[in-house]
């Protein structure tokens, strides 16, 4: 698969949508939906993209999840939301919700092998989200903190 | 112009529920409370907030103290009200109380605007089911599903959603509800299964799970470690691997519950 072609448009497009569905889910009202369904949108087409790139998993989890928080610091404050919320809700694609279920079908078949594999595999990308969130929040406070001084 | 004392921590102490209720990080909830008590001219104030509980204790300019505490109980995700929320305290702190404070809103009223946005509900229920079985839906697109399955990852997803509805009337622990979440993505998932022909379970399944993983737990846990506080920070960070152990427990005890049966 390249990068920049109408199958990633379309995972583009599934993400935000379903990112969509989740902010309504959890009430957020109005056109908002709109920015935190395309944080989730951009997480997962960024992770597609450096992906093919860089033919790194972990470092593909940790460009995209810098990215999104980086476009959740800029934009949250412009349409009136915390940036928790956004963050929260652009992440949501990436976390590894499909390796945990692996995983125990894996250990349920008796493989002990590929479930330890699989475990190891959602531990990493859980970890790497978190690096990801922690350097652009530590970030954020720093720069924030500078400004108001000068 | 002096205000009543337990008043305004009436205030600041509903401004913390709302926002820690509805899963808001502690350190925004702390933020948030101190500054509607300096806008209300009370600039000493004290809080320290855990995922469980809030303290917060005002301090007038005649050192008399109002301390109050607060157990928190039954948090649920509901980031539109930490929005209004944050909304209505960054309009009161724009609105210059100190230098004029006719201008700027009444005790009385804010604590009315509050108790309104706890009563408010912007989408009626059938419509957060069925954006609950979207979600699934376009999820289980997302991880490589055809279009059948995301047709019956839908109804797995507004099947889940309902029931999660009628789960969460009773009050669980959060670990529990997880679990019994993912039990019924694996009990619907293959219920749908014996009559739609032609499709993949992991696909659904993975779309139904994705409702249920603890996205907030582990953002509100990193943002807090890393703003200083280290006990909501390891609270949160527990809770999501609880409800991840959850998840993993209450599907795959489902799965080999069917597989026993000969599914």
């Amino acid at each position: 698969m390249r990068p920049f072609d109408t199958l990633t448009l379309m995972q583009f497009m599934w993400a935000f949508l379903s990112i969509i569905g989740f902010s309504i889910r959890t009430n957020l009202r109005g056109w908002r939906v709109l920015f935190t369904g395309l944080g989730g949108g951009l997480a997962w087409a960024l992770y597609l993209i450096i992906l093919y790139y860089s033919n790194s998993l972990l470092f593909s989890i940790f460009g995209a999840t810098l990215l999104v928080c980086i476009y959740s610091e800029l934009t949250a404050r412009r349409i009136g939301i915390p940036v928790s919320v956004v963050v929260i809700c652009s992440i949501i694609p990436l976390v590894p919700g499909s390796g945990l279920y692996y995983c125990m079908r894996a250990y349920l078949a008796g493989d002990m092998a590929e479930a330890s594999l699989w475990i190891t595999k959602t531990l990493m990308i859980a970890g790497t989200i978190a690096i990801g969130i922690a350097v652009v929040s530590s970030v954020t406070n720093l720069v924030n903190r500078v400004l108001n001084r000068f | 112009m002096i205000r009543d004392i337990r008043e305004i921590s009436d205030i600041a102490l509903e401004v913390g529920r709302l926002i820690l209720q509805s899963g808001g990080t502690t350190n925004r909830c702390e933020k948030m409370m101190t500054s509607v008590c300096r806008v209300y001219g009370f600039p000493n104030t004290q809080s320290f907030v855990t995922p469980t509980g809030i303290f917060i204790s005002v301090i007038d300019a005649d050192l008399n103290i109002s301390t109050q505490i607060k157990r928190i109980e039954g948090r649920y995700i509901d980031l539109g009200k930490i929005s209004l929320v944050n909304e209505l305290v960054n309009k009161l702190e724009k609105s210059h109380c100190q230098e004029d404070p006719s201008s700027c809103l009444k005790p009385a009223d804010f604590m009315k605007r509050l108790q309104d946005i706890d009563n408010y509900r912007p989408y009626p229920e059938w419509v957060r089911t069925l954006c609950g079985g979207g979600t699934s839906g376009f999820f289980c697109l997302l991880f490589g599903g055809s279009w059948l399955e995301f047709i019956v990852a839908f109804f797995v997803g507004i099947l889940v959603s309902f029931t999660m509805r009628l789960i969460s009337l009773l009050k669980m622990n959060n670990f529990l509800i997880n679990a019994l979440g993912a039990a019924m993505v694996v009990t619907f998932a293959k219920l749908l299964d014996i009559w739609v022909p032609f499709i993949k379970l992991d696909n659904i399944i993975i779309g139904g799970i994705m409702l249920l993983v603890p996205g907030l737990s582990m953002t509100n846990a990193i943002r807090d470690t890393m703003s200083g506080d280290l006990v909501s920070g390891t609270a949160r960070a527990v809770e999501a691997l609880m409800i991840s152990v959850g998840i993993a427990a209450g599907s795959g005890s489902m799965l080999k519950i069917w597989s026993l049966l000969g599914y």
